[in-house]
């Protein structure tokens, strides 16, 4: 059975199921008067009208802060307890495609030579159930950047909304049939039910990525007075960053008394001055525009090149968020059009 | 290897003071089973942690001809540095690595060594002098230009006077001017003024350099003139890390991970990067 | 009044009064505004002005800028509420008053946040420092642009901030503490509140010391009340109700609950209003004998 229905009433059953099995059900809902992707219990929490969550999923597989490991001071010297991550299930339900296919670049850097299984791990034991988009706004440039609003990408099942509010789903990944099979009380035949629209931003008018990447490779013009311009209004918070699906920057910190403690790993964000700083005082990227630049690189020369990945999947996050409205997608297009002058 | 974030401990077997605020820690792993198999390259980092405080990033000073112990050399100047810097023999440690890529001495072999650094640049230097000291008859002219700020600042002392009584080896060491006192019988001027003087031969020689960018920026000219070819100078970088493995995404130059596709790294590469220093 | 504005931007850029007027301009889409800096004549007629110009502009005319005042003295156009930061700056010896050329502009109020805007301005998308506002009339400027307006503030403050303010003093202490850490564990340390804060302009933040180590950087329950208090702390008898932090908060914590709080206490202890007079220093960085000695108990 490659196409199912999930029935809106079966939701509860579904959440049910998932958390009798020790798993838990992470779905788009109301905190704070925002939607955020968060841990539910009960159908009702879940809101269905949204259009991007305001976290990504990332904060799930790759938490904010994490012990990685504990550590005892003793008369003869230290005992360090490793800290091995068995993680629940989870079921991801209503990713947005965009942030379905973030996992893809997140994972390569993860899994770069040394695998960081504080990250895999969880992402294998996660099933991701995404919807297609059927609404949109301003902010949303996905179809600039090559995603699609009902892309398959990352996903193990995707979901389409159908004009009655249910789903039809379909299996993308075994994972995701192997769980349709797990659930199948929970699943049901398409009944045939129309479904709603899909939302399709128009890519932006001016932007070519393969132009901006070029641009991007040409070390020439890392020094071009562009990047000054663009990025004066920057304030450098991590806003952007800690929005950001893709962005996976950390740090790592001890923390704990004189007898004992924890080493964590911490979310950090390249728009910090402190990220690169030097003990010495010395700072690679010691203004705020080189600081932009680098997380500009990173999206469009460092994933899409280094790592083969996405860099940006046009959720537009960072534009929401951003406290002084630095558009991405604006700097995209001046670079865009400064690559067309070479 | 599950949680690539975990450090072997190490006990700390011998601790000396090199120069104000420079201190060299002997180490010794505490599982015998890791004291056995440990290997490295040398220009290797590794990340060296006080627990309570964090980690910090320093290449292996000792050489890799050189089993059953390792040595960092650093300079107090952080969190970490501190707290390192006030343990006391006995103490235990972390250490994560080896980790990043290495000087190819096995390249080098039939060929002369050039080695240039400033202050506290010599440890990553010395890792590779004793490793091609240890392996001398693989190994031409043996040249070494060394200065610091001041005779204080020099590290290594004994080491500088036991290489200098050598014959198998030049020593040129130098301090800024100002930077001598009563009883020295080096040089006095900045390392490229006096290396330029020095004028060692460029054919068939191979130059490691590491120091401060200043003396970097200048000794690179004085070694164009000399003859030298950007693919035969070697140096190490660094830069601000946390994971050593890749993951964290600070010790990036343009599009190269210091951590993983360096440290060590040619003129001739450097010059290829973005302009992220 | 835009056009009075960008007049004047062009004239001070072209008589070279200034080299950079740092303003407010539309985005790509028209639908949003963004902070601009002008630094030709030609380029005047970006600049805009309207109920979404809402950031505080201040926060650029900090040293925390120093490649924008490589380009030059500036010109900022301020409303009365951004003006009072950069009283504050003056207060605190940050800034001279010849440094900036203030445009002060007369305004009708702004929006709470820029997404909330529909076309109209109506009171209940205005952030409460407008309905207090009583420098709708700009109180220091070097010249001033737009309509006069006619607002009078209500005798005593109103809006939801105080409401809530009430709210929370009768709760207990343990309701109380309930109330901040649910809030503050949303905190995701991403630091904006104190990027757009003009007041915050330490060039090191005392969270990015470490030796020692005073704020926890992760983000756990007991990292996040530490930065939130030391943040708010840092700001008592200095803030002046902007309300940036809380705009540009994307976790939505109500920043500005704290900040009124603060205000209102600065007040009720040193009969201190922060940002109407450059001359008098914020009263907890100054000693003065004069000070009440109630809290003594």
């Amino acid at each position: 059975m490659e196409k199912s229905l999930l029935k809106k009433e079966a939701l509860q059953k579904l959440i049910d199921g998932v958390r009798e099995k020790g798993g838990r059900f992470v779905a788009p809902s109301i905190l704070a008067r925002q939607v955020v992707y968060r841990e539910v219990d009960c159908a009702d929490q879940m809101v269905h009208d949204y259009i991007v969550p305001r976290n990504s999923i990332k904060e799930f597989l790759f938490p904010q802060t994490e012990p990685i490991l504990r550590f005892r001071l003793m008369r003869e010297g230290v005992e360090v307890e490793d800290v091995r991550v068995e993680p629940e299930r989870t079921v991801f339900f209503g990713v947005r495609p965009c942030d379905a296919a973030s996992c893809g670049a997140v994972r390569k850097v993860f899994t770069w030579d040394y695998i960081d299984q504080f990250y895999t791990r969880r992402e294998d034991s996660s099933v991701m159930m995404t919807i297609a988009c059927t609404s949109s706004d301003d902010e949303c440039f996905c179809t600039t950047v090559g995603v699609s609003p009902e892309g398959k990408e990352g996903a193990d099942l995707l979901l389409k909304e159908t004009v009655d509010g249910d789903y039809l789903v379909e299996a993308v990944t075994d994972r995701g049939r192997a769980f349709v099979e797990e659930f199948k009380d929970v699943f049901t035949e398409p009944d045939g039910a129309e479904l709603k629209a899909v939302a399709t931003p128009e890519p932006i008018e001016g932007v070519n990525i393969d132009n901006i990447i070029g641009f991007l490779k040409d070390r020439s013009h890392y020094n071009s007075e562009i990047w000054a311009e663009l990025a004066r209004k920057c304030v450098g918070c991590g806003a952007c960053t800690f929005t950001c699906p893709t962005c996976r920057c950390f740090d790592m910190v001890d923390e704990g008394t004189y007898i004992e403690g924890e080493r964590r790993k911490n979310w950090d964000s390249c728009q910090f001055d402190s990220f690169t700083l030097h003990a010495s005082g010395h700072n690679p990227r010691d203004t705020q525009f080189k600081r932009w630049r680098n997380r500009f690189m990173c999206k469009f020369n460092f994933y899409p090149v280094k790592f083969s990945a996405r860099g940006c999947v046009g959720c537009g996050r960072c534009i929401r968020v951003c406290p002084v409205r630095l558009d991405i997608t604006e700097v995209m297009i001046e670079v865009s059009e400064a690559a067309r002058d070479v | 290897m599950s949680n690539i974030y975990m450090p072997y401990l190490a006990t700390i077997e011998d601790m000396f003071e090199e120069a104000p605020g420079v201190k060299t820690l002997n180490l010794v792993f505490k599982d015998p089973k890791v004291r056995e198999s440990f290997e490295f390259k040398t220009g290797q980092f590794g990340l060296y942690s006080v627990f309570g405080y964090g980690e910090s990033t320093f290449c292996i000073a000792s050489p890799e001809t050189r089993k059953g112990y390792i040595q960092c050399t650093f300079r107090r100047v952080g969190r970490v540095t501190t707290a390192l810097s006030e343990l006391s023999v006995g103490d235990t440690i972390g250490f994560r690595g080896p980790y990043g890529n290495w000087f190819p001495v096995e390249e080098w072999k039939g060929k002369n060594i050039l080695f240039i650094a400033g202050g506290i640049g010599l440890p990553p230097v010395r890792s590779v002098i004793w490793t091609c000291l240890d392996r001398r008859e693989d190994y031409g002219d043996v040249t070494m230009v060394y200065g610091a700020r001041t005779v204080d600042d020099l590290v290594y002392k004994e080491e500088l006077r036991h290489w200098e009584d050598r014959d198998d080896l030049t020593l040129i060491k130098t301090v800024d001017p100002g930077g001598e006192k009563e009883g020295w019988d080096g040089e006095v001027g900045f390392v490229p003024t006096v290396l330029e003087e020095a004028g060692p031969g460029a054919e068939n020689t191979v130059c490691v350099i590491c120091g401060p960018p200043v003396m970097i920026k200048f000794s690179l000219s004085v070694l164009e003139r000399l003859g030298f070819r950007d693919d035969d100078v070697y140096t190490t970088l660094e830069n601000k890390m946390k994971c050593g493995v890749g993951k964290c995404g600070r010790c990036n130059v343009g599009d190269v991970y210091i951590c993983k596709e360096g440290p060590v790294y040619t003129a001739a590469q450097i010059k290829k990067m973005y302009n992220d220093f | 009044m835009e056009k009075e504005l960008r007049e004047r931007a062009r004239e001070l850029l072209e008589s070279g009064e200034v080299g950079v007027v740092i303003g407010y301009g539309w985005n790509r889409r028209k639908r949003r505004t963004t902070p601009v800096f002008i630094r030709k004549p030609e380029e005047a007629e970006r600049l805009v002005f309207n109920p979404l110009c809402v950031n505080n502009l201040s926060v650029y005319l900090t040293r925390k800028y120093p490649d924008i005042q490589k380009l030059g003295r500036a010109a900022i156009v301020a409303k009365g509420c951004d003006i009072k930061n950069i009283v504050v700056l003056m207060a605190e010896g940050q800034l001279k008053r010849d440094d900036v050329y203030i445009i002060g502009v007369r305004c009708n109020g702004v929006v709470y946040r820029q997404e909330l805007w529909q076309g109209e301005l109506r009171p209940e998308i205005m952030p409460v420092k407008c309905h207090n506002c009583d420098v709708r009339e700009p109180h220091v400027a070097d010249t001033v642009v737009g309509e006069p307006v006619l607002f009078t503030p209500p005798e005593e403050p109103v809006g939801m901030v105080f409401d809530k303010i009430r709210e929370i003093d009768a709760m207990s202490p343990e309701e109380r503490w309930q109330f901040w850490m649910d809030h503050f564990s949303r905190c995701i340390k991403c630091y904006a509140c104190r990027q757009v804060c003009s007041l915050c302009y330490c060039e090191r933040c005392i969270t990015e010391k470490n030796m020692p180590q005073w704020i926890e950087t992760s983000a756990h329950p007991r990292g996040n009340l530490a930065w939130n208090l030391i943040r708010a702390m840092h700001l008592a008898g200095r803030c002046t109700f902007c309300g940036e932090c809380e705009r540009a908060c994307p976790v939505n914590i109500p920043l500005n609950i704290i900040n009124q709080k603060l205000v209102l206490v600065v007040k009720d202890a040193f009969e201190h209003r922060s940002g109407y007079d450059p001359d008098t220093h914020p009263p907890l960085i100054v000693y003065d004998t004069e000070d009440k000695e109630d809290f003594i108990k």
